[in-house]
C-alpha cells in the first residue's frame, strides 16, 4: 500500500507530544547535564569549561566520598532484592492460594505504598525517637534497656534504620506486582500439577516462579534502579547524617547543589546516577535472558 | 481485559478438599497477621497520638486510644500550615499530569502500534529508556531553564516533568492495552473511510478506557509523592504540594508532636478513604498495569 | 468592528494612563526567616506596619521562610536571577559573598552616610567586601553559655565556672550526681559548632582564628588540636546529652528551659525564649579560656543578621529606603525583646531582662568578634568545615587529623 505523505505527517503528529515532553524534558536536560559536568560552576557566574576534572575529583575526593553513597545505595538494593523481594514473593504466594480474609491482607499491605513518603518519614522518625518513641518504649518494656539506641542519630543504626521503612514501604508494591502475575499463570498448569502430587512448595518452584519470571525481572530492575535513585526517604529521616553515614548519591547531589553551590559537580552525580541505572538494568536484563536460556 | 474477568476464567488455585491445618500452614498465616499488624501500625499510631496531648505521648499513655480528645492539635496544624491548600495543590498537579501522561502516551502508543512505519520498534525502546533514567539527573537544566522562561512558582513547573518522567510508564501499559482491541475494528473503521484521526477518536480512545485507571493509578503513585522537585522549584506557600507542606510544618513543631500528628493525619486520611472505598479498583487497575506491562 | 476596536484601545490608553497617575502604589518584597515560631517574627510584623504607615504608597510583602530551607530558596532564588525579592533576609561574610561577586546585590556606599551616626562603621564589617558595603545589618549574636543556676547549686557552684579546670570539676561532679551537663544537637552540625568554635577562640585567640578563616594562617596548629581534644575529651566523659544524635536543636533548647540539662550554649537569640519560659534561676555567660594566655572575652559572633537589596529591584531608592528603615526597627525591637543584641544605637533607656544586659555587657566587653565559621566562610568550605566538627564529634577523626585535614581542604 502506497503511503501519502500525510500518513507520515499524521504518526509524526500523533508521536508529536509525547517527543516533545520526553525530548524537552528528558534527553535534552541530561545532554545539558553532561555538559555542566565537565564545568566549574556555582550557580551564579557563568559555567567555566574543566574537562574531566569533576570526574576525577568525584572519585578521589575525601570529603565528597561517593563510593560511601554508592556502597549505601548498593547496601539498599541488595537487601531490597534478597529481602523485600522474596518476602514480597512469598506474601504474594500465599495471598494467591486465597486464604481466609485474603482480600483484608492484600489491602493492608499495598496501604503504606498510597501514604505520602514524607508523612511516612516523619511517623518513623517518632517512632525512632530516643526518649519518645515507640521501638525504645518497647524495648524497655521487654526489659531489654541496652537495646535502646538513637537509632538515625547514632552512626552505626543510622543505615539499617532508614533502611527499613524504604523497605517496609514498597513490600506492598512488589507483592501487588508479583501477585499480578501469579493470577496470570493459566490453571491447567496448576492443576496437572497438584494431581501429580506435586506439593505447594514444588508448584510454586517448578510452576509459578517461573511463569512470572518477567515480572520478577521487572520488580527486581524497579528495586535496584529505585534503590540506587532512593531519595525521598532518605532526605527526610537523616538527609545523609550523621556524619554522611546514610549519604546516597541523591542526597549527597542535593547537597552539592543547594548547601555547596557547586552546580558542576551535582551534575556529574547526576551523570553518574543515570549510566549507573542503566548499566544495571542491561545487567539485570542479561541475567535474566541467561537464565532462559538454560 | 481487567481481573474481573481473569477471575471468571481461571478460578482461584483452591482445591475443592478441605486442607488439613498444618503446622506449616497455621506458621505463615501468623506472619500475614504480623505483617499486618506491621504495616498498620503506624497509621494507627500517627491517628491516635494526632489526638494526645504532649503528656499522654510522652508517657503516660503511648499506644492506647487517647483519653481526652485534643481535637486542637487539628486546629492548630490547619491554622499554622495550609494542610488544605497543599492538598488542592497535590491533587491540581497529580490530576493534570495523569491528563496528559494519558494522551500523551495513548497518541504516541497508537502511532507505534497501529500504524505502520519502518522506526516504530526503535522508538519504542526510545521511550523505554524513561523507565530507568532517574528524574533527579534532571533537575539543574530543568531548573534554569524553568527560570529562564519564569515558570518556576507554578504548577506546570512540576506538571510537565512529572507528566515527562510518567510518559515511559503510560507507554508501557498502554501498548498492552492496546493490544487487546482487535485490528479488524480499525480496519473497519479506516475502510469506512475514518482516516486515522477518525479511527483514533471513534475506535481507539473509547476503548482505551480501562487503561485510564491503570494508567492513572500509577501515575499517582509516580508524582503524589515527589518531594525533590517540588521542594525546589515551588518556593511560594501558596503553591506548596503535600510532602513540602508537611515537611515545612513539621520542621516548625518539632517538639509539640500532636499538631504534627494532625498535620500527618490531614495529609493521608482523604488518600485512605479513597482507597478504603476503593481498593479493590485499584488494586485490580493496578494489578492490570502490571500483567499487560 | 473597527469601531469598537478603537474604543478598546482608547480605554486602554486611559485605563493605562490612569493607573500610571496612581502608580504610586507600590509593592515591595521581603523575604526572610522570621516565620511565626521565630522570635523576630513579631518584630517583622510590627517593623513593616509601621513602615507602611509612614510610607503610605509602599507596601511591603513579607514572605518567611524556614531557617534551613530559606537557604535552599535563596540562593535558587539568586542563581536564576529570577523570581528575586526586593529585600532579603542573610547572614554576613562568606553567605552575602556569592551574590555580590554575581552581581545580585546593590551597593549601599551612596545611602549610608544618611544612617552613619546610628550605625557605626564597625557593625558594617561583616557585609563589606573590597571597602564596599552591600547590606544593612541590624543584631549581632554571640555565642552564649546558658547555665541552669538550680542544677548548678546542687552541686555546689553558686556561678558559672570560671576557669577550664572549674568547668571540668563542675561537669564531672553534676555527671557524678546523674545530671547532663551539656545539651547539644548532634544532628544539626551548627550546633555542634557552637561549642566548638568557642573552645578553638579561647585557645588559639580571635585575631588567630580570623586569619585562618581567611586562609592567612594554618589551621594545623597547637591550639586547634588542644581545643578539638578538649571537646573530645567532654564528649567521652559524659558531658553532652547521650541523646544528642537524635534531636534537633529545638528539642534540645525545650529540654534545656524544661530543666534537663545544667548548661546549654548556643546564640544570644535565645535570651527571649529562655529568659521568659525557663523556670529555674538562668545565667548567661562565656566559656572559661583553654589556653591562660588568652583573654575570656574572647566571643564567638557578631554583626550578622542582614537585610540586603537585590540589583533587579525595580524600585531602588524605596527598597533601600525600606531597608534602612527595618533593620533600625528591628535593631530595636530585638534589643527590647530580648531576641538579640541591637547593631545600631540602642536606647539606653530601654528595659532589658537580665539575660540581655549580661549579653549586652559581654559584647562591650569583648576583645575580639569572630563570625561563626559557618557564616565565615563560603558556602562550600563552609560544608567542609561543619563536616569536619561533625566527624570530631562522632570521633571519626583525631584531633590532629581535624587540624590537617581542615588545612588541607579548606584553602
Amino acid at each position: 500500500m502506497r503511503r501519502p505523505f500525510s500518513y507520515k505527517l499524521n504518526i509524526f503528529l500523533f508521536l508529536l507530544p509525547a517527543l516533545i515532553l520526553f525530548v524537552g524534558v528528558l534527553i535534552a536536560p541530561i545532554i545539558l547535564s553532561g555538559y555542566y559536568s565537565l564545568t566549574e560552576w556555582n550557580g551564579l557566574l557563568t559555567p567555566k569549561f574543566i574537562g574531566l576534572a569533576n570526574y576525577q575529583e568525584l572519585f578521589t575526593s575525601k570529603s565528597i566520598n561517593i563510593m560511601r553513597a554508592l556502597k549505601n545505595a548498593m547496601l539498599l538494593a541488595f537487601f531490597s532484592t534478597c529481602i523485600q523481594l522474596p518476602f514480597a514473593l512469598w506474601l504474594a504466594l500465599k495471598l494467591s492460594r486465597k486464604p481466609l480474609g485474603d482480600r483484608f491482607y492484600l489491602s493492608v499491605y499495598f496501604m503504606p505504598v498510597l501514604i505520602s513518603t514524607v508523612v511516612i518519614g516523619q511517623l518513623w522518625i517518632k517512632i525512632y525517637n530516643p526518649d519518645y518513641g515507640v521501638l525504645n518504649l518497647f524495648l524497655k518494656s521487654l526489659g531489654l534497656d541496652s537495646w535502646t539506641h538513637v537509632w538515625l542519630g547514632d552512626k552505626t543504626t543510622a543505615l539499617w534504620a532508614a533502611f527499613v521503612p524504604i523497605l517496609w514501604q514498597y513490600v506492598g508494591y512488589h507483592m501487588l506486582l508479583m501477585y499480578a502475575g501469579i493470577k496470570g499463570v493459566p490453571p491447567e498448569l496448576n492443576e496437572a500439577a497438584m494431581i501429580d502430587g506435586c506439593t505447594e512448595g514444588q508448584v510454586n518452584r517448578y510452576i509459578i516462579i517461573p511463569y512470572i519470571k518477567p515480572i520478577l525481572r521487572v520488580s527486581v530492575i524497579f528495586a535496584v534502579t529505585g534503590s540506587l535513585k532512593s531519595f525521598d526517604l532518605i532526605y527526610v529521616l537523616t538527609n545523609g547524617g550523621p556524619n554522611h553515614a546514610t549519604e546516597v548519591p541523591s542526597t549527597l547531589m542535593i547537597n552539592l547543589l543547594f548547601l555547596r553551590n557547586r552546580y558542576g559537580m551535582g551534575s556529574t552525580i547526576a551523570v553518574m546516577l543515570i549510566v549507573l541505572c542503566f548499566v544495571f538494568a542491561i545487567i539485570i536484563n542479561m541475567i535474566f535472558k541467561e537464565d532462559k536460556g538454560r | 481485559m481487567n481481573t474481573a474477568t481473569l477471575d471468571k476464567k481461571y478460578p482461584p488455585v483452591r482445591s475443592n478438599k478441605k486442607p488439613k491445618k498444618t503446622a506449616g500452614q497455621i506458621a505463615s498465616y501468623v506472619v500475614l497477621v504480623i505483617w499486618a499488624f506491621i504495616s498498620l501500625f503506624p497509621v494507627y499510631w500517627m491517628l491516635t497520638f494526632s489526638l494526645k496531648n504532649n503528656a499522654e505521648i510522652f508517657g503516660e499513655n503511648v499506644i492506647g486510644l487517647p483519653k481526652y480528645w485534643v481535637w486542637e492539635n487539628y486546629t492548630r496544624a490547619m491554622n499554622t500550615g495550609n494542610m488544605p491548600q497543599y492538598f488542592l495543590n497535590s491533587v491540581i498537579v497529580a490530576v493534570s499530569t495523569i491528563l496528559i501522561t494519558l494522551v500523551a502516551s495513548i497518541m504516541a502508543t497508537y502511532a507505534m502500534t497501529r500504524l505502520d512505519w519502518k522506526l516504530s520498534k526503535t522508538t519504542h525502546k526510545f521511550f523505554m529508556l524513561g523507565l530507568t533514567i532517574p528524574i533527579h539527573a534532571s533537575i539543574v537544566p530543568l531548573y534554569t531553564t524553568l527560570a529562564r522562561v519564569h515558570m518556576l512558582n507554578s504548577y506546570w513547573a512540576l506538571i510537565i516533568p512529572y507528566s515527562a518522567f510518567s510518559l515511559a510508564m503510560g507507554i508501557l501499559i498502554s501498548v498492552g492495552f492496546m493490544g487487546d482491541i482487535p485490528y479488524d475494528l480499525d480496519e473497519a473503521c479506516f475502510i469506512d473511510g475514518c482516516g486515522v484521526w477518525g479511527t483514533f477518536i471513534r475506535i481507539i480512545a473509547p476503548l482505551m478506557m480501562p487503561a485510564v485507571a491503570t494508567v492513572g493509578i500509577y501515575t499517582f503513585l509516580q508524582c503524589w509523592n515527589e518531594l525533590m522537585f517540588a521542594n525546589v522549584f515551588i518556593s511560594k506557600d501558596s503553591l506548596k504540594t503535600l510532602p513540602v507542606g508537611v515537611q515545612a510544618l513539621s520542621g516548625q513543631y518539632t517538639t509539640d508532636w500532636g499538631p504534627i500528628g494532625a498535620a500527618l493525619s490531614i495529609a493521608t486520611i482523604p488518600t485512605l478513604l479513597v482507597y478504603v472505598f476503593l481498593s479493590k479498583q485499584i488494586q485490580d487497575s493496578f494489578i492490570a498495569g502490571a500483567v499487560k506491562g | 468592528m473597527k469601531k469598537l476596536l478603537a474604543i478598546l484601545l482608547t480605554a486602554l490608553f486611559v485605563l493605562t494612563a490612569v493607573s500610571a497617575l496612581a502608580e504610586e502604589q507600590i509593592t515591595l518584597q521581603l523575604w526572610s526567616i522570621a516565620t511565626e515560631s521565630d522570635s523576630s517574627h513579631q518584630a517583622y510584623v510590627d517593623a513593616i506596619a509601621a513602615f507602611e504607615a509612614d510610607h503610605p504608597n509602599i507596601k511591603i510583602e513579607h514572605t518567611p521562610t524556614e531557617n534551613e530551607a530559606y537557604k535552599t530558596k535563596i540562593k535558587a532564588a539568586m542563581s536564576s536571577g529570577e523570581e528575586l525579592p526586593d529585600i532579603f533576609f542573610t547572614w554576613g561574610m562568606g553567605f552575602l559573598k556569592d551574590f555580590v561577586d554575581a552581581g545580585r546585590v546593590v551597593c549601599l556606599d551612596d545611602y549610608y552616610g544618611a544612617y552613619a551616626e546610628e550605625l557605626p562603621q564597625a557593625m558594617a564589617t561583616n557585609v563589606t567586601y573590597d571597602g564596599k558595603m552591600f547590606g544593612v545589618p541590624y543584631t549581632m549574636s554571640l555565642v552564649t553559655l546558658y547555665a541552669n543556676m538550680d542544677i548548678l547549686a546542687e552541686v555546689g557552684y553558686d556561678h558559672i565556672p570560671a576557669t577550664y579546670e572549674e568547668m571540668m570539676d563542675c561537669c564531672d561532679k553534676l555527671v557524678a550526681a546523674g545530671k547532663i551537663p551539656f545539651g547539644v544537637s548532634g544532628k544539626e552540625l551548627w550546633c555542634l559548632s557552637e561549642y566548638v568554635e568557642p573552645l578553638v577562640i579561647k585557645s588559639v585567640g580571635g585575631e588567630t582564628l580570623k586569619a585562618m578563616y581567611n586562609g592567612e594562617e594554618s589551621w594545623n596548629n597547637e591550639g586547634v588540636i588542644a581545643a578539638i581534644a578538649a571537646f573530645q575529651e567532654m564528649k567521652a566523659k559524659g558531658y553532652f546529652d547521650p541523646s544528642a544524635d537524635g534531636l534537633g536543636n529545638d528539642e534540645v533548647k525545650n529540654n534545656f528551659i524544661a530543666g534537663n540539662y545544667a548548661f546549654y550554649q548556643n546564640g544570644s537569640w535565645n535570651n527571649a525564649d529562655i529568659g521568659s519560659k525557663a523556670e529555674f534561676a538562668v545565667q548567661a555567660g562565656t566559656f572559661p579560656v583553654l589556653n591562660p594566655d588568652v583573654t575570656l572575652y574572647q566571643m564567638i559572633g557578631g554583626p550578622n543578621n542582614t537585610l540586603a537589596v537585590t540589583e533587579s529591584c525595580e524600585h531602588k531608592e524605596e527598597a533601600i529606603e525600606a531597608a534602612f528603615y527595618l533593620a533600625k526597627f528591628f535593631s530595636d525591637a530585638d534589643y527590647k525583646s530580648g531576641a538579640n543584641l541591637p547593631c545600631w544605637a540602642a536606647d539606653p533607656n530601654a528595659e532589658v531582662s537580665d539575660l540581655v544586659k549580661s549579653a549586652a555587657d559581654m559584647a562591650s566587653k569583648a576583645d575580639s568578634m569572630v563570625l561563626f565559621g559557618d557564616n565565615f566562610l563560603s558556602a562550600d568550605a563552609a560544608n567542609t568545615y561543619l563536616d569536619y566538627i561533625g566527624q570530631a564529634w562522632a570521633g571519626d577523626i583525631t584531633p590532629e587529623e581535624y587540624a590537617e585535614g581542615l588545612d588541607a581542604d579548606l584553602h
